[in-house]
Order: C-alpha cells, then sequence, then structure tokens
C-alpha cells in the first residue's frame, strides 16, 4: 500500500508541475458550466426580448386605431418602419414589420376584414417568440374589436365564439431551458475525461517514450502495485477535474434566475450527493480505461490521439438522444456514461434513482477498473510493451 | 555476485543472444566488452530480470531469478541503457523516489541521498528539477537513483557513453570505489580503453556468443596479439566466431 502512495504521489506531483496538463484540466473544467451559463442567459433574454417588443410598422398611418392600441399594451414599441420590409428582414436588419396596408382604413370603416400583414423569417429562431407576440396582440386587437361591433349590433360577442379554446402552452424556452439541464452529466463526464488523460497517459505511455520505464520495472516491487498508483494518480486528477466543474456548475444555477424561465430549481445538498453517488463510479471507470489504452501507444503524443478518440464516447448518448429519444430506464443505470446521464438528468429533475442502482452502478464499475487495471498490469509486464518492439 | 549460464534469447527469428554464460564475483570489475549489437544489452536485461531467457539461467547471490524476481532484484542496482529522467521533478525527488520504493524513508534516506550527492558532485544541482541538465548531471542522478538502497550487485550498461571526460572520471571513481567496497560490478562498453581502464576480468561478447573470458593478459595470450585493440578486433570480427 505504501508503495502505490508512494507512486501516486509522484505521479501526482508530476502531473500538476505540467503547465499543459494543469490547462487543460481548467479548461475542461470550466467549459461547460459556462457554456450552460451562456446557453441560460441567451434564453433569458430571448423570452425578454419577447416581452419587451419593438415593433416596426410600415403605413401607420393608414390605422391610427390599431397603433394607438398597440401602443397601449404592455411592453410594446411602435416605430417606424423600413422603405422594403420584406429585405429589411430578409437581411436580418430589423426581426420582423408589420405593414397596414391603404384600404386598412376604408375597410375598417365598413366592417370588412382589414388587411395587415406581418413581414418575418422563420429560420430565424430568434425572432420566434417576438413574431408569436405580435400575431397574438393582432388576435387580440381583431377579437376585441370584432366583440365591439357585435355588441354594437345589440348581439352578444359570445355568439361568434364556436369553440372554447383554452391554451396550454408548453413553452418553449422552458423547454430548451430543461434540455440545458441534459448538458450537465455530459460536461461532468467530459471534465472527469480531460482531467484524468494527462497523468493516465504521461505515466503509461510517456514514461515509456521517456526511457524511465525501465528502471522504474527493476525496483523489487509487484507491477500491480505500480499500475495502482500510476491510475490513483489519475483517479485523483479526474475527481479533481469533476468537482470543480460540478462546483462551478452549481454556482452558474444559483446565479440565473432559473424560475423566471419555469424552471425549478431542485438543487439542494441531498442532490449533489447523489450527483456525486451517481457520478463518482465513471471517476473510477474512466482513467483505468485511459491507462489501459496508452499502453499500447509508443509515445505520449500517440496515446494522446487515442484518447482524444475516446473523449467522444461521452458525447455518444446526447447525440443519440437526437436520434432515438432516451426514456429513462434503470438498467441504464450501473452502464458506464449511459448510467450517468440517466441517474443526473433524474436528479436534477427531482427524482432519487432506485436504490438498487446506487449501489449497482459502483459495482459495476469497481469490477471493470479491476478488470482493465489487472490487463495493464499483464501489458505492464510484457517484453513486447516494455521494450517496444 | 552474478551467475550466468548459457543464455539465449531471440525475437522472432532473429537470434540477439545464442549463448552466453559468464561470472562477476564480489570485489571486482566485470566488463561486457563487444561491438554494437553484440547481445550486451540483451544479456544484461536477462540477468536484471524484465527478459525472460529462452533458454539458460541467472542466480544473483545464488538466487534463481526467473524463478525468485523480486527477491533477486532486492540484490541488484541498475542503471540501463536508457535511464530517463522525469523532466518536472528535482534530482533529489529521483533518488528519493526510488528510495522510497525501495523501502527507505525519512531521515535514512536523506542522509544517504546527501552522501550520494556528495560522491557524486550534485550539490549545484540537487534541488533543481531536471529539465536543463547536462547529460553528465542525468547520468549521475540515474546513476544515485539506481544506488540509493547500497545493492551488493552493480549494472551498469555503458555509463561512460557520450560522458565528458570530467564526468567520465567522476563515474570510474565510483565504480573503483565500489570495488573496493567489495561489491561485484558488472559494466558493458563498447569502448576498448573503457574497459581495460576499469575491469579485473573481461568477458568477450560477439554474435550473441561470449568469445573469451579473462583477465587482459589473458586474452593478449590466447590470441596471439601485443595491443588490446587487435585481440578485441580478432576476437570480435567474423572470424572470431570459431574462437
Amino acid at each position: 500500500m505504501n508503495n502505490v502512495l508512494t507512486v501516486a504521489r509522484k505521479e501526482w506531483i508530476d502531473g500538476f508541475r505540467d503547465r499543459r496538463a494543469l490547462y487543460t484540466l481548467l479548461i475542461g473544467s470550466l467549459f461547460g458550466p459556462l457554456m450552460i451559463g451562456f446557453m441560460f442567459s441567451q434564453i433569458a433574454s430571448q423570452r425578454k426580448g419577447a416581452q419587451e417588443i419593438k415593433i416596426p410598422v410600415v403605413g401607420r398611418e393608414y390605422a391610427p386605431i390599431l397603433v394607438n392600441w398597440l401602443t397601449q399594451q404592455s411592453g410594446v414599441e411602435i416605430e417606424a418602419g423600413p422603405a422594403d420590409p420584406e429585405a429589411a428582414v430578409r437581411d436580418r436588419k430589423v426581426d420582423l414589420v408589420l405593414v397596414i396596408e391603404k384600404d386598412f382604413a376604408e375597410k375598417f370603416r365598413d366592417s370588412r376584414p382589414a388587411p395587415v400583414q406581418v413581414v418575418s423569417d422563420a429560420t430565424s429562431n430568434s425572432t420566434r417568440a417576438k413574431v408569436s407576440r405580435l400575431n397574438s396582440l393582432l388576435n387580440g386587437f381583431s377579437s376585441e374589436t370584432g366583440s365591439l361591433r357585435l355588441m354594437a349590433r345589440g348581439v352578444s360577442p359570445i355568439v361568434a365564439s364556436a369553440l372554447k379554446i383554452e391554451q396550454i402552452e408548453v413553452a418553449t424556452s422552458q423547454q430548451r431551458a430543461a434540455m440545458i439541464f441534459n448538458f450537465i452529466p455530459m460536461f461532468l463526464i467530459l471534465a472527469l475525461f480531460t482531467a484524468g488523460m494527462p497523468i493516465a497517459s504521461d505515466s503509461t505511455a510517456g514514461e515509456r517514450e521517456r526511457g524511465s520505464l525501465e528502471p522504474l520495472l527493476i525496483i523489487p516491487i509487484p507491477r500491480w502495485q505500480l499500475v495502482a498508483g500510476k491510475w490513483l494518480a489519475a483517479t485523483g486528477a479526474a475527481l479533481t477535474g469533476m468537482l470543480l466543474t460540478l462546483m462551478v456548475t452549481l454556482v452558474v444555477l444559483s446565479r440565473l434566475a432559473l424560475e423566471e424561465l419555469g424552471i425549478r430549481n431542485h438543487v439542494g445538498t441531498a442532490q449533489i450527493l447523489l450527483i456525486l453517488a451517481a457520478v463518482i463510479p465513471m471517476v473510477l471507470v474512466s482513467p483505468a480505461l485511459q491507462m489501459f489504452v496508452s499502453c499500447f501507444a509508443k509515445s505520449f503524443k500517440e496515446a494522446q490521439s487515442y484518447l482524444g478518440l475516446l473523449v467522444l464516447l461521452p458525447t455518444l448518448p446526447s447525440i443519440l438522444t437526437i436520434f432515438y429519444p432516451l426514456t429513462n430506464r434503470p438498467w441504464m443505470h450501473p452502464i458506464p456514461i449511459l448510467g450517468q446521464y440517466a441517474m443526473v438528468t433524474e436528479i436534477l429533475g427531482g427524482k432519487v434513482p432506485p436504490t438498487l442502482s446506487l449501489i449497482a452502478a459502483p459495482v459495476v464499475a469497481i469490477l471493470i477498473t479491476a478488470a482493465l487495471l489487472v490487463m495493464a498490469t499483464k501489458l505492464f509486464s510484457s517484453e513486447k510493451i516494455i521494450f517496444g518492439r | 555476485m552474478i551467475h550466468a549460464y548459457n543464455l539465449r534469447k531471440q525475437f522472432g527469428n532473429v537470434v540477439a543472444v545464442d549463448d552466453v554464460s559468464f561470472s562477476a564475483p564480489d570485489g571486482a570489475v566485470t566488463g561486457l566488452l563487444g561491438p554494437n549489437g553484440a547481445g550486451k544489452t540483451t544479456s544484461l536485461r536477462m540477468v536484471y530480470g524484465l527478459l525472460k531467457p529462452a533458454s539458460g539461467k541467472v542466480e544473483i547471490d545464488g538466487i534463481d531469478v526467473a524463478a525468485r524476481t523480486l527477491e533477486a532484484q532486492a540484490r541488484i542496482g541498475v542503471l540501463p541503457d536508457i535511464s530517463g529522467l522525469y523532466q518536472r521533478l528535482t534530482a533529489r525527488e529521483h533518488i528519493r523516489y526510488y528510495g522510497n520504493l525501495q523501502g527507505i524513508k525519512g531521515p535514512e534516506l536523506e542522509s544517504r541521498i546527501n552522501k550520494w550527492v556528495e560522491v557524486l558532485g550534485l550539490e549545484d544541482v540537487i534541488e533543481r528539477r531536471v529539465a536543463g541538465f547536462s547529460h553528465g548531471e542525468r547520468t549521475k542522478v540515474a546513476l544515485a537513483r539506481a544506488l540509493v538502497h547500497n545493492p551488493q550487485n552493480i549494472l551498469l550498461d555503458e555509463p561512460t557513453n557520450g560522458l565528458d571526460v570530467m564526468s567520465t572520471r567522476a563515474v570510474r571513481e565510483l565504480i573503483r570505489q565500489l570495488r573496493s567496497q567489495g561489491r561485484c560490478v558488472v559494466f558493458s562498453s563498447h569502448v576498448m580503453q573503457e574497459v581495460s581502464a576499469l575491469c579485473d576480468r573481461i568477458v568477450v561478447i560477439a554474435h550473441g556468443r561470449v568469445v573469451a573470458e579473462g583477465t587482459a593478459e589473458e586474452l593478449l595470450a590466447q590470441t596471439g596479439m601485443t595491443s588490446l585493440e587487435d585481440a578485441f578486433v580478432q576476437l570480435a570480427g567474423p572470424h572470431g566466431e570459431t574462437a
């Protein structure tokens, strides 16, 4: 055990004196949380943008009554529209334009449908909220005026409503905000992957490349102790990266006004502990896998490029969800990476994964880790690997 | 004391070591002399237990290396052919790391490190990271780290290769000291002068075989040459195979 700790301490010191590795760890850990903060604030500002809407109007002189009505609505500002509305929208100079046609006044006076046009670009995500707000404003004006006309003719406006439509709106901004939560497990796994990588590859492929493996292997200690020590150091780094990401993510979440986006922030101490319980199995597996793979590489650089491919693994579940919406099933929980996704999403959604999952996940992880370390030890004893033939 | 019996090793179809036997007694310096690619390094790797011989065996102080590898390795200190250092660790941390793994700790370890600093003249660089070290300084650090546990048997694979005069002298001086302490020193080289200057016994290896063994005088007598270099050429050359 002493030897394991000696090796771990040496690799840890060596690893943390490596500036490049340190930057990798910091950038890898901060990227995710900052990304999440950015995405949330984007959604929040879009929502805000929709509530406070500036409407460029062309031909306002034809419909003072509509323009006045719009001005009286909260958060609406009317401004002069561009000369060529369609070109202006196409070029993204303005998000939308309300065009009032010449015969508006005449038709309105005769109680015929008065023509207005809403010019917008459906391919632009950022304007969608504004367009739907303008449409609902116009519908409001239309039905309000319609009711007044019916009442003037002695008819109850109720007869004009054949249906009573109740809008149950699942706000898109809320949905999108909830989807961002699904990124959190991916960023946690990415962080532990990138943080453990430098030590995992430097202490195996790097050790071999610089010729320090041979003298090390002559020291009369069992090979598994060397492997275990190196794994412990890499795992420590992976854990550090993961905790850093988790902490920054929690700070970012607490700073965001999630309630304004219609999301309940469920994360308290219990959830943090649950998240740790869900993610730590991966902290054990990932450095072992990285070490095992690095053993096959002849140089640190070669190892890094193999591990670069390995980093794609944690992003797989989130890519797959685009094609197959993954519904959380308990059988997913013990499977590395997939399990972390399933469990962390569940925890962030305010649920608690089944106790069986919380036990099965680490047990499976420990078995996989042990198997990988045994195989790595075998490689460390192989003449081909030691001398790189 | 090291005994190697009929070592043989092949990689694929290439026979690297065909038949190598030698003995290295305590209190003497045994030189493995041979041209590049003769099988010196491969032989040494079998002695210190990182390569398994295809046939033959090695005993260190009577311990069979293949059967009791760790026990045998505990009795040796090795400076391998390539002895890489960790760029970001200081010289002291290198020696301490190996000392710890050899089971030496605390003040005992520090006093041993200080002793090696003195013997090898590492005072100026001991607390510095090795990234900017000269080749000589690196070799000294590698030597100190290999010998921190005071092993009885010492194997040095081309220790003076590429060293400047001052460093070479320091290494030679160290080898003589180790001999006078009664240790068994085995050291390989392809440089004639190196071996003749230091070694009590010379084992000439060529084409994976021991072609001659004995003192410098015995080798001269055996070949009928007047200079050791001629003797070496005679022994190691293509005709030497039949010797």
